[in-house]
């Protein structure tokens, strides 16, 4: 068995209002005048897994994810081996 | 019929705090109703199911998430497949929503604000069993406390005229077409963000939430005197 390290990052899809990216936006424009035109606010999982090897692992981090992680109806999701 | 009918429970997760409000409402219309823990078992005698308000498991990762993966919520429904009623408010709404009982979503408040206060609703559909002591289209007055209640429509949601059950009067979270309380199909599964166990005494608001327990008894009630009453007609 080994170890294998990943990052999962969770975001609201497109078409899901943000309010608190939106509210970190408005303060980024208007209390620091960064022309920042677009913010989603998402999550990221740090989660490290055994395994045999790394295909495997990365549907064990699959499997969580659409098990628990992620709630497919309002997010989308990615993953990287880090 | 035995004096422990109509029987009810609510469910109590590591986090619920509106689970002795729920219980008070169901006593005082009548249910005989305790609280059931997490780690034990939904009663076989058991006509109504109360999932709480409160913050399960501290609503870490979604509202709702972790508490509908725990081992009771197969129990759960297994319960409304036999037909039994379930009342999920706020986030007992929430943890319907994750079991995948109830359709849709809910998300943070569109103003970014958690939103305690009375509001005014209207009763969509007065012919479910939660429902029948209201008019339809009946303006009614319930607290509303939550940070994640922007209900919103998915593909799972098919008709909404037919499972909405109350919207509110005006916008107060960015709710999709101001759904406020949804059901099942079946129309034995309601979920809603506002509580009507806070809505039972009017010293404190509003009685108006009394009339939502109230009709689960009385369609408990009289179901089952119909089953006795077919029963009669064929032993005749």
């Amino acid at each position: 068995m080994q170890k294998y390290r990943f990052v999962v990052d969770v975001q609201y899809k497109s078409n899901v209002r943000d309010p608190r990216g939106e509210m970190i936006k408005r303060v980024l424009n208007d209390e620091y005048d960064i022309p920042v035109t677009s913010l989603r606010l998402g999550k990221s999982i740090h989660l490290e897994i055994e395994a045999e090897n790394e295909g495997d692992a990365m549907k064990l981090v699959s499997k969580a994810c659409e098990k628990l992680l992620v709630n497919t109806v309002t997010e989308t999701y990615e993953v990287r081996r880090i | 019929m035995t004096a422990s009918f109509p029987k009810a429970q609510v469910v109590v997760y590591p986090g619920s705090n509106c689970d002795r409000d729920a219980l008070w409402a169901l006593r005082y219309v009548g249910f005989d109703a305790e609280f059931v823990d997490i780690r034990s078992h939904i009663g076989s005698d058991v006509n109504l199911l109360v999932l709480p308000g409160g913050f399960s498991y501290g609503d870490y990762l979604r509202v709702g998430a972790v508490a509908a993966r725990e081992p009771i919520s197969s129990e759960i429904r297994d319960f409304m497949s036999r037909g039994g009623l379930i009342i999920g408010i706020c986030n007992g709404f929430q943890i319907l929503i994750e079991m995948g009982i109830l359709p849709g979503a809910l998300l943070q408040n569109s103003t970014g604000k958690f939103i305690c206060k009375i509001v005014e609703l209207e009763v969509v559909d007065n012919e479910t069993p939660f429902t029948r002591y209201f008019e339809r289209g009946e303006k009614i007055h319930l607290p509303i406390a939550h940070g994640f209640g922007r209900y919103v429509k998915t593909n799972g949601l098919v008709n909404s005229q037919d499972n909405v059950i109350f919207r509110y009067a005006q916008d107060v979270n960015g709710a999709d077409e101001l759904i406020a309380g949804i059901s099942n199909e079946n129309k034995n599964v309601l979920g809603l963000m506002p509580h009507p166990e806070r809505a039972i005494e009017k010293l404190i608001g509003s009685d108006d939430g009394l009339r939502v327990f109230l009709s689960a008894f009385n369609y408990i009630k009289t179901s089952s005197e119909n089953m006795l009453q077919k029963t009669k007609v064929g032993v005749a």
